[in-house]
């Protein structure tokens, strides 16, 4: 079979995106008219009598078809144009760039950790399968995994922020401002993510690496004569690589899902904070830009970690 | 929205200061001095910072810094007293005359002159999107009698309106700033003639405000600026402060004392107010159209208890709409509903529920409302009912029960008091309001005792009037109150002058930051 050109896998995935995103967007369009209760009610603030609020309905056009109400956010989406908050008018653009390189520094840093942690304890689990360091491993990995990461940020806040003062407590700062300032910032709440994402790192490539290790060229190499050592940095690491790519594109996604949790108990307005509030408020345009705009990024993501793989693994572009 | 939100603000309280008990003040040390930043954590972005266009009662907290308001209240009794109008007076039960203070400009340089205030007036009470249109409802006409002076007309006597001139209605907007508006409001560009000028808001973040230096008040502000997180979840916002990168968080909540007790960084003020907690009731579907039904429930709650184990002892037990503190409180009232569950299940009986009897109610799911409806649940269950709540948030829950779904019996949420009864109880208790959930008809006494309450401004004519209001509604059971929280302030050791107000929303008039 033919090589496509990277070009035209981008193009190609570029244009499945676009029925994910009307069909995300749609949906949680649908199920936010579906709850009951709506902005209209707080727009109308207290005391409002039932008129009141139906001619509030009539005025933010909220009284219009569902389906009409969904084109319309469509169309201006489209043109680029994610329209403002029904509360307070803000544009929901404006409220995404402001919100997202929050969100983006704790995944990225989350990552970075992860990475660093979970790779070398993948690697030294594998030397030796059921060997007291795998037994510690692993027992490290299930505590990773079974620990709700809001429960770990609590601590971690109040033993080093609270009693050590080592790093703030709440809040974030501007990256392109005082990048230092930023990361101390994020830094508590990047390792509370991170220990999932940890735990999966070890467990997962442990599980590859055995795999790979067991293989019948593993054992050419070792007639070889190759060291140990070389087998699993050189050749192990190089065949797992893809399941990598594909465990980092996964947990990326999760750890942007994880911050919606994490970002209320450090007080980080970021996109999970933005999404709650706009849900919250039944402020549908907030809600809609966020999803937009994520599933975006996840499609991103995924795009990245395919062209990743197919770059260590010809096999994969066919 | 009752449980967050408290809009007008009907302060007549004359010759009502005798008598209020202050909890604990904060009280200032040393001369206050300029200079600073005060930093505070707010629990809610706002919902505007057009004071016409905005609905959430949280709002306030923000708008007190930008706008003045025509009158203002004193701290403790919520008694009226000059603000923007250097004074006022009834010419006649149905002429209200105003006298502007002179001198006083907007931030953007606009005299705040008579034409100024009739312009508020006017669009407070036409703009399509007013908010607090119902407010003024009771002002026919708004005429220029002097460069000073504004002349309302009223429709009827209204004994109110200096209270309502205190909040929203009485914030002075620019009108030079509204009719260079492209969307005909100062939502996102707030230009008023208070203490601070507007500099940025960044929604769900941060609202940062700056000394307007041209204030009229002498010396004051004395912070250089104030800036206002926004963090919703409470216990972080307390770490905010504990930690030092705030120095005052408002609105906690009570189970925080403990906690921030142990905080040596950290002090604490708290006050009473008149936000009090309660559950609404449908009377006009079963089981609450059987007013033995009604009496059962409110004689099964152990409202003393309640406070201890739900409020952290930090609140009033609520036996009507008004504390001990206000003026119209009528003692004989609080007598109606001792705890007595063998009196509920007498009442059940007597209505054709010897068995018990199954209540759904809704409420918000919340850590803090769920843990007051589990020490409910238990005290009806002794009164021989079996409560159970469907939770859903605020806007929802509210939406459903006071809307047309109508879902469930009643609603644990909260009322935001207002110190003037009367619209408490036009809103919540006369046919067709919002807040009667059913719209059911209430005695004709009763709508009269409220109409009374508002027409006169004889402090002795207004206390009789409530004194039948609030006595009709409680013998009646058209509501259960439970208790009247207290405001809870928390401030790092360099802030000064704070002090708690009956209203509950925070001012920071006489605040100062020791450096």
């Amino acid at each position: 079979m033919a090589r496509r050109s990277p070009a035209r896998v981008i193009g190609g995935r570029l244009l499945q995106a676009l029925p994910v995103i009307l069909l995300a967007t749609f949906m949680v369009f649908a199920l936010l008219k579906l709850v009951p209760g709506d902005i209209a009610v707080t727009l109308a603030g207290d005391n409002a009598t039932d008129a009141r609020i139906t001619e509030i309905r009539k005025l933010y056009g909220l009284d219009r078809p569902f389906l009409v109400q969904y084109g319309s956010w469509l169309t201006k989406a489209a043109q680029g144009d994610l329209s403002q908050s029904l509360l307070t008018g803000e544009k929901v653009a404006n409220s995404i760039g402001r919100a997202f390189p929050n969100t983006l520094l704790i995944v990225v840093i989350a990552l970075i950790l992860a990475l660093v942690t979970g790779i070398p304890m993948g690697v030294v689990a594998a030397i030796k399968p059921n060997g007291w360091v795998d037994k510690i491993v692993s027992a490290i990995a299930s505590l990773g995994v079974a620990i709700p990461g809001f429960w770990l940020a609590m601590i971690l806040v109040a033993e080093i922020s609270l009693k050590l003062n080592w790093l703030p407590a709440t809040g974030a700062k501007s990256f392109a401002v005082s990048p230092w300032e930023a990361i101390r910032h994020a830094l508590l709440p990047g390792i509370a993510i991170a220990a999932y994402g940890m735990a999966e790192v070890a467990r997962q490539l442990r599980g590859s690496l055995l795999e790979v290790l067991s293989s019948q060229y593993v054992r050419t190499l070792h007639a070889k004569g190759l060291s140990m050592n070389r087998i699993l940095w050189q050749h192990g690491l190089k065949n797992v690589a893809v399941n990598l790519f594909t465990i980092i594109s996964v947990l990326v996604n999760r750890m942007l899902a994880a911050t919606v949790v994490i970002e209320a108990v450090f007080a980080i307005p970021g996109m999970g904070s933005l999404i709650v509030r706009g849900a919250i408020q039944r402020d549908f345009p907030i809600v809609q830009g966020v999803v937009f705009a994520m599933v975006i990024v996840v499609i991103l993501v995924n795009l990245i970690a395919d062209l990743l793989c197919a770059a260590v693994d010809p096999r994969i572009e066919q | 929205m009752t449980g967050t939100t408290r809009r007008e603000l009907m302060a007549l309280m004359t010759g009502a200061a005798a008598g209020v008990a202050l909890g604990g003040k904060a009280i200032a040390q040393g001369a206050p001095k300029r200079g600073g930043i005060l930093r505070i954590s707010a629990p809610a972005n706002p919902s505007s910072l057009d004071p016409a266009t905005g609905g959430a009662g949280s709002d306030h907290a923000f708008l007190f810094t930008m706008y003045d308001t025509l009158t203002e209240w004193e701290f403790e009794t919520l008694k009226p007293k000059p603000g923007l109008a250097e004074s006022w007076k009834f010419s006649d039960a149905t002429t209200f005359v105003l006298n502007i203070r002179p001198g006083v400009t907007f931030h953007d340089g606009t005299p705040l002159d008579a034409e100024a205030v009739k312009f508020n007036f006017e669009r407070n009470k036409s703009d399509t999107k007013s908010n607090i249109k119902a407010d003024l409802a009771s002002v026919d006409t708004v005429e220029v009698t002097g460069p000073m002076q504004v002349t309302l007309k009223l429709k009827n006597p209204d004994a109110a309106l200096p209270g309502i001139l205190s909040d929203r209605a009485g914030m002075m907007v620019s009108p030079a700033a509204i009719k260079a508006s492209s969307t005909g409001n100062v939502a996102r560009t707030p230009v008023g003639a208070g203490a601070y000028t507007f500099v940025s808001w960044a929604d769900g973040e941060k609202i940062v405000v700056k000394r307007n230096e041209k204030y009229w008040k002498p010396n004051r502000p004395y912070p250089d600026g104030i800036e206002m997180s926004i963090i919703p979840e409470l216990a972080t916002g307390a770490r905010s402060v504990t930690a030092g990168q705030n120095d005052l968080m408002y609105q906690l909540p009570p189970r925080q004392k403990a906690i921030l007790e142990r905080a040596s960084s950290i002090k604490l003020a708290n006050g009473p107010t008149l936000y009090v907690f309660q559950i609404f009731l449908n009377w006009a579907k079963p089981p609450f159209d059987d007013i033995r039904v009604r009496k059962a429930f409110n004689f099964a709650i152990d409202r003393e208890a309640f406070v201890k184990a739900a409020l952290a002892g930090l609140a009033e037990p609520a036996y009507m709409n008004l504390p001990k503190a206000h003026w119209a409180y009528d003692k004989s009232v609080a007598g109606l509903y001792p705890h007595n569950p063998d009196m509920s299940k007498k009442l059940l009986a007597e209505a054709g529920h010897k068995d018990g009897l199954a209540i759904d109610l809704v409420g918000y799911p919340d850590q803090d409302s769920v843990q007051r409806q589990e020490i409910l649940i238990e005290m009806f269950r002794k009164g021989g009912m079996n409560v159970t709540f469907k939770n859903a948030p605020i806007a929802e829950a509210s939406a459903a029960f006071f809307g047309a779904e109508k879902r469930a019996s009643g609603l644990l949420a909260a009322w935001t008091g207002r110190p003037d009864p009367s619209l408490t109880y036009s809103l919540m208790y006369t046919k067709d309001a919002y807040f009667n959930a059913g719209r059911a008809p209430v005695p004709a006494e009763l709508e009269a005792a409220i109409k009374e309450s508002r027409a006169s401004e004889d402090i002795e004519l207004r206390r009789k009037a409530f004194a039948t209001v609030q006595r009709l509604v409680m013998e009646n059971a058209f509501v259960a109150p439970l208790a009247f929280q207290f405001e809870l302030v928390a401030m790092n050791k360099k802030v000064q002058g704070y002090k708690p107000n009956l209203l509950g929303k925070p001012k920071y008039d006489d605040v100062w930051l020791e450096s």
